[in-house]
Order: C-alpha cells, then structure tokens, then sequence
C-alpha cells in the first residue's frame, strides 16, 4: 500500500476513470498514465500490492493449518465459485465473497469473480493465443450474431505490442489459425507429451499438439524473474512471472506519478450528460463506509469484468438512457458466450516407468483447431471448431490400489504410473436469448441490484462436443494410450472462466453497443474493453485480445481527446 | 482457475493441521494404554482408535515412518472438526459406528479388539468392497464416479495426511520447493521418490 497513491479524497476530477484493475483494467491504467492523463483506477476491492500482499506464495502445505481444507464457513462465503474445484486455503482470500455479493441462475451459470486489485489476473489460467481472421470473420460467415468491426490486421499491431510488454512463452508454426505471437523461449513437452505427439501428428494429418503458449516468463523480462517452476501462480508470484496487473501494468503505470488507486470503490453507475452526450463521471459506494462519492472525468474505462461491467451499465439509468446507458439497440446484456468445459478423454500410457520430471510446469500442451478451418476441414455437424488442453503427468491414485500394509506404504512413495489427458474449449456461438438482466429483487450488501443469469449451452455446442469427446478417444487411443476413457462433465456456461459479450462491438448501433474502438456508440467517450465487447467467442482463450482491444482503445481514446473529439 | 495446478491435487481431497512436535507413535500407546494420550477434538476414545489402528494398518512404520509417527490421526480428526459440517461430522460417525458393527457380527469384537489376522481379514474385504475413486482433470472428477465407502475414504484421508505432513513431505519424499528450470524428461534413478508439492 505504501508504494500507490490511493488518497482520492482531496480530488474527485481526473483525466480518466478505469473501473476495475484486472487484466484489461491494468492496461487501460498503465496506456492512459503513460500517455499523460491523470487517471483513477477504481478497485471494488483491497489493495493487493505485488509480492507484498501474497501472504501465502510460500507456505508448504504442512505450514498451512488444514493444508488446503475450508472451514464451514469459507465454503457458504464461497458457496457458488466452490463448484469450480480451484478453492483452498492458499488462495481462498483472492476469490470474491458469494455471500456479499450474491446472483441468481435462472440456468446454471458459475460466475467467478475476483474483488481485489489484480482482479481475477491473479487467478487466472495464463494460456495466451492470437485470435485469427478465421475468429473476426466468423459471425459474418456464417451469420451468425453480428459481424465484427475489426479484422486481424487491425489487432495484429497491438497484439505486437502487449506481447513485447507483457512476455509470452511458446513455439512458432506459422498456423493460420493461431498466429504466432513474439515469444520468449517455449516451455518444454515432457517425455510422454513428445511421445504422444509424435505419434498423434503422424496419423492425423493437419493436426499439432504444441506446448501451451503462456504469459510465464522463460527468461527475465523487462525486469521481472523468470518461472520457477513452482506452480503457484494462483497465490500471487514473488519472481512477476506470470503476467498479472499488479505485477506486470499497475507498477508502470504507477511510476507514471500519473495513476490514484483506489480500493474498496464499487462502482453503483455511470453518470451521462444529455446536453453533451457525454458520461462526465461515475457514483461510487465506498464498501467500508457506505459513503457515495461522484468522481468525474474526460474519458471513462469501463473494465469491471465481463458481467460486472455491463451491469454497471444496465445500472446506469437516464432520461436519455432508460434501459441503460449506451443500451439503444437492445444488445446490452444479451449474447454471452463462454466456452465449453471438461469434455475429452483420459487414459494410461505404459513404456516410461524409468522416466519423470523435475519441476512443477505451470502449463500443458495444446492442440489448436483443425476443424472448420478450411473446406477439407469442414464438418456437417457443427459450425466453428474447438481446440484442447492437456497434459502428461505420473499420477494414479493411490487409494484406489487393493492392498494395504509396510510393503503398499513403501510402494505409494514412488510415482504412480503415467496419465495422459486431453480436454476441449469449443467456441459458444453468440445467442440473443443468453442474457443478464438486473436484479431489483434481490439487493447485494451495499442495497444494489444484482445480476440474473440466464444462458445456456444450445445444439451446435452439444455437437462440438460430441465431437471433441469422440475425437479425444480417437486421438489417445491411436497414439498407443491404455485404458482411454472419454468424459463429459456437461458444465453449464461460467465453468471455462472465459465469459464473453453483452456489451458487443459492431459497426451498426442499432444492433451492437460498442463501435470499431470500443467505444460506446452513443456516448463516446466511454470505452469498453473487458470480455463484454466481444462479438464472438472464437474456441481460443480470449485474455491476450483483450489485452490488445485494450491498448488499442486507449491509444484511439487519448488521441480523440487531443483533436477534442471527445 | 490456475488449471494445470488443480490438475495437480487431483486424488487428494481438501483438508487438514500444523504439527506438534514429535510425539510417541500412538500405536504402541494403544497397545499399552486405556486412554489416548491426546485429546480429540471431534472424535470419541474409541473412534480415535479406530481410525489410529486402521491408519497404521494401512501406512506402518518400516524403515520410514508410520502414518501415526506422522500423527495422521491427529490430522484426519483436526480435519473433520474444522472443515466438515454437521451432516458430514454426523455421517462419518455413523460410518465408524457401523464399520464396528459389522467386525462385531463377523468377528465378534469391534475393531480395536480383533486380533491381527481378524483385523487383516476386514481390511481385505473393505478393499473390494469400498468402490474406487473415479478419474479427474483439473480438480473435478471426470467419466463414471463410484460411490466411495468409509474405508476407501478414510484411506485416501491417511494418504493425503501422511504425504503431506512436514517429515515425509521434506524427509522422505522429493522436496523441491524452488524447482529452477524444469526438467522435462529425468530419470527416475535420479530422483529417487516422488515429488512431495503438488
């Protein structure tokens, strides 16, 4: 806390507001400050000060209590995100307060949340892919949602840009599909990965099992450590290995002199000027105190996550905009999209009993998409394509052998056998009908509406996954796996933490909400730059484009203030 | 959300204590004693030596430690004091109450008073009738999910105690908390037994 200016009591003007600090938040923070604005950065949550707010980064399990188990009363303050699986005592206090913060599944919906500084960058997975014109032309192929307003070529340079900055690890291949980023050395494929690969690429054609593309550092970068190998990622990194807001954009944009940060800031609504249509500024509700304090500015970032961030806009109610601001054509809110979620095939893989690894490598392999990718590829079953993630590991669990006693102890001390699984994200197409819509009935700790969800996976997701399913048994069984078993878990929507749109970019304002450079159609001097601005969902983890739209936005909006566009 | 993390964990479930320092193996206090010489936050006598038998049948000591020398027991009742809720603590009770019952009708005795053979006996059967743990990725278990008994939970718990208290985690496992560069392909020979961290 020492290091950030969070004193925003003396001064409620500012060049620039960005709500919310995670991912895309940090890099509208650090743009916007190195660019010269004054800008306040509001966090719902703490502060969480890298390295210096990672209380458990180096505990050991037997330094932990109950070693990674929840007290009663962590699981009902998590009673929604603990059906993820990801939640334990290392990292229980970086997950949101469901209790405080509550919303309703009109169909099942997991809605991760992270209420901190660094949001949910903290947390996330760090697999880092390009999209690619086979993604921006897609809704306009196959029509499908509404087409996008931009093209490769428009995101090419700032995908460049965030990459160089934030440092991304993996290998070239040149793949129209899943362009290749400017990379730091890839991590490596352990034994049984190059195994399986070799044997997977030389009986399907068109198809690669690479490393994971991650944002881990290999080699220290732009002065932060490179990978440990610890995986530990998720309670905070002490080298900044792994790209996080407060690791990696707040500490720039913070040396700026230029950012205010403040915490416990939640964010009730936007406030719009009819006469310039314009936002001048947002109401905000101190969480510790209850106070609500107006901030104004020239430019408003609006990056509180997918669905937080549209409900900020839902929330934001004027004469001009009674169905929430920026809402003319009736898309706020509506077509979210997630990917599917742990659907593939496991299995056991005999022959490298002699063989293991050193280090805990945050990261697995990836198979990019083949299908749909060209006329040869193309299915008549579904439309878009799905990718997996997976990896080779010495596992088994020892519980399940039948035998116990001084020879079974001295045998579970040595590693179990070899695993191998793969598992598919397959693209969500962008549905009307799957929506959010403020909830007056049901009022969080602070008295403000909360958010209904209600989405669901349709007919072509079911096909992509029957598909994955099926040719994930295809794929490990002809690479010699034993035991193949194919798996379904039939997530409903939130469980691929990748949850895109209601606040889509378009080119035509009767039918999107957000223009070419994410700004608000009918108040432009708002931006939205987080997963609500997307027109499709593509089957490749969106956190690297949104890193980009970002940049990118922020560059087009201080320009835009310099003409006095805006 | 740290995915290849959760991948991790998969086959241990969540759970468990700081250690105290070292203490007498309970097993020979058992043998020797009426009363335990610790006091159980969640368990009665009995059902402290149930599960302190039943650990040490299945993890003795040999020429490393035993689940009890690691205190498992202490762990596996700090455990369900503090993380299970009531129906949980309420179950578990009912699942000792009922693993004596059925030594006491094939056997004649609860658990802690059948002789070795008897107790080896239980055991053997426990392990095909306890169902098996299904497959998991990233946390979450995966494909066809058996319903787990008593014994073969309470055997994962001694497991997940035993490999993950401070002396076999640094002392008898591979412990390498700051790894460096990883390693992708090692021999086995060079590293002897498995990794402790997860």
């Amino acid at each position: 806390m020492a290091n950030f200016n969070i004193d925003a009591k003396k001064e409620v003007t500012y060049d620039a507001i960005v709500i919310g600090s995670g991912i895309s938040g940090g890099w509208a923070a650090k743009e916007l400050c190195e660019k010269g604005l004054k800008t306040l950065v509001l966090e719902r949550g703490p502060i969480v000060e890298h390295v210096i707010d990672y209380p458990t980064m180096n505990l050991d399990p037997w330094d932990m209590e109950l070693r990674g188990g929840l007290t009663p009363d962590q699981k009902e303050k998590h009673y929604k995100a603990i059906r993820s699986g990801w939640i334990g005592t290392d990292t229980e206090h970086f997950w949101a307060d469901d209790a405080a913060n509550p919303y309703t599944e009109e169909k099942p919906f997991l809605w991760l949340r992270g209420h901190q500084m660094g949001g949910k960058s903290l947390l996330w997975g760090k697999q880092t892919y390009r999209w690619s014109n086979l993604d921006f032309e897609a809704n306009a192929k196959d029509g499908h949602g509404v087409d996008w307003p931009i093209r490769y070529k428009d995101i090419e340079p700032w995908y460049t840009y965030v990459e160089k900055f934030a440092g991304i690890s993996g290998e070239a291949l040149g793949l129209p599909q899943l362009p290749d980023s400017h990379f730091l050395p890839p991590m490596e494929l352990n034994c049984v990965e190059k195994h399986i690969k070799s044997r997977i690429e030389e009986q399907f054609a068109g198809r690669n099992m690479i490393i994971g593309r991650v944002a881990h550092l290999t080699q220290p970068h732009n002065g932060r450590g490179q990978c440990q190998n610890r995986n530990r990622c998720s309670r905070g990194c002490p080298y900044g290995a792994y790209f996080s807001s407060n690791a990696v954009t707040l500490p720039p944009a913070n040396a700026t002199g230029n950012l205010t940060i403040r915490p416990y800031s939640i964010v009730q609504s936007l406030i719009y000027d009819e006469t310039k249509e314009k936002a001048t500024g947002v109401r905000i509700i101190d969480s510790e105190t209850n106070e609500e304090i107006e901030y104004s500015a020239k430019i408003i970032f609006v990056n509180a996550s997918t669905l937080s961030t549209t409900q900020i806009l839902m929330n934001s109610k004027s004469n001009r905009f009674e169905n929430g601001l920026g809402n003319d054509s009736g898309e706020l809110g509506h077509n979210l999209m997630d990917h599917t979620y742990r659907v593939g095939a496991i299995g056991k893989v005999d022959g490298f009993d002699d063989k293991y690894y050193k280090g805990r490598r945050p990261n697995g392999i990836y198979i990019p998409r083949y299908v749909n990718i060209d006329e040869k590829s193309k299915s008549d079953k579904f439309l878009r394509g799905f990718g997996y993630q997976g990896g080779a590991y010495r596992g088994g669990n020892p519980a399940n052998i039948e035998a116990f006693g001084a020879d079974y102890k001295d045998s579970i001390l040595k590693p179990g056998g070899w695993e191998m699984f793969i598992t598919g994200f397959a693209e969500c197409l962008p549905y009307h009908d799957n929506k959010i819509s403020l909830n007056t009935a049901v009022l969080d700790k602070w008295g403000q509406p909360t958010l209904t969800i209600n989405a669901e996976f349709k007919e072509n997701e079911k096909a992509l996954n029957k598909q994955i399913q099926e040719d994930a048994v295809e794929m490990l069984t002809k690479a010699g796996v034993k035991d193949v078993l194919g798996f379904d878990n039939e997530h409903p929507p939130g469980y691929g933490v990748h949850e895109m749109g209601t606040a889509r970019m378009g080119r035509d304002p009767k039918t999107s909400v957000l223009n070419e450079f994410n700004q608000v159609h009918a108040a432009k001097n708002v931006f939205v730059t987080d997963g609500a601005c997307m027109t499709s969902s593509s089957c490749v983890n969106p956190s690297l484009t949104y890193m980009a739209l970002t940049a990118r936005a922020a560059d087009y909006a201080v320009s835009e203030l310099k003409k006095l566009n805006i | 959300m740290d995915r290849r993390k959760a991948l991790l964990k998969t086959g241990f479930f969540a759970g468990a204590t700081i250690l105290m320092p070292s203490m007498l193996s309970l097993f020979e206090s058992c043998k020797t004693e009426t009363r335990l010489d610790w006091h159980p936050l969640f368990f009665t006598d009995v059902e402290a030596k149930t599960i302190a038998k039943l650990v040490d049948m299945i993890l003795p000591r040999t020429d490393t430690p035993g689940a009890l020398d690691v205190k498992s027991d202490i762990f596996i009742d700090k455990v369900i004091a503090k993380t299970y809720d009531k129906e949980g603590q309420d179950s578990t009770r009912a699942d000792i109450a009922a693993f004596n019952k059925n030594c006491q009708e094939n056997y004649g005795d609860i658990f802690i008073n059948l002789n070795t053979e008897d107790s080896t006996k239980v055991l053997t059967e426990a392990e095909t009738n306890s169902g098996k743990f299904g497959s998991g990725v990233w946390g979450t278990g995966v494909g066809p999910q058996e319903t787990i008994g008593f014994y073969r939970s309470m055997k994962s718990m001694a497991i997940w105690a035993y490999m993950t208290s401070e002396e076999i985690g640094k002392n008898v496992l591979s412990y390498d908390p700051i790894p460096g560069k990883y390693e992708p392909c090692k021999p086995l020979s060079e590293v002897g037994n498995k990794w402790s961290l997860g």
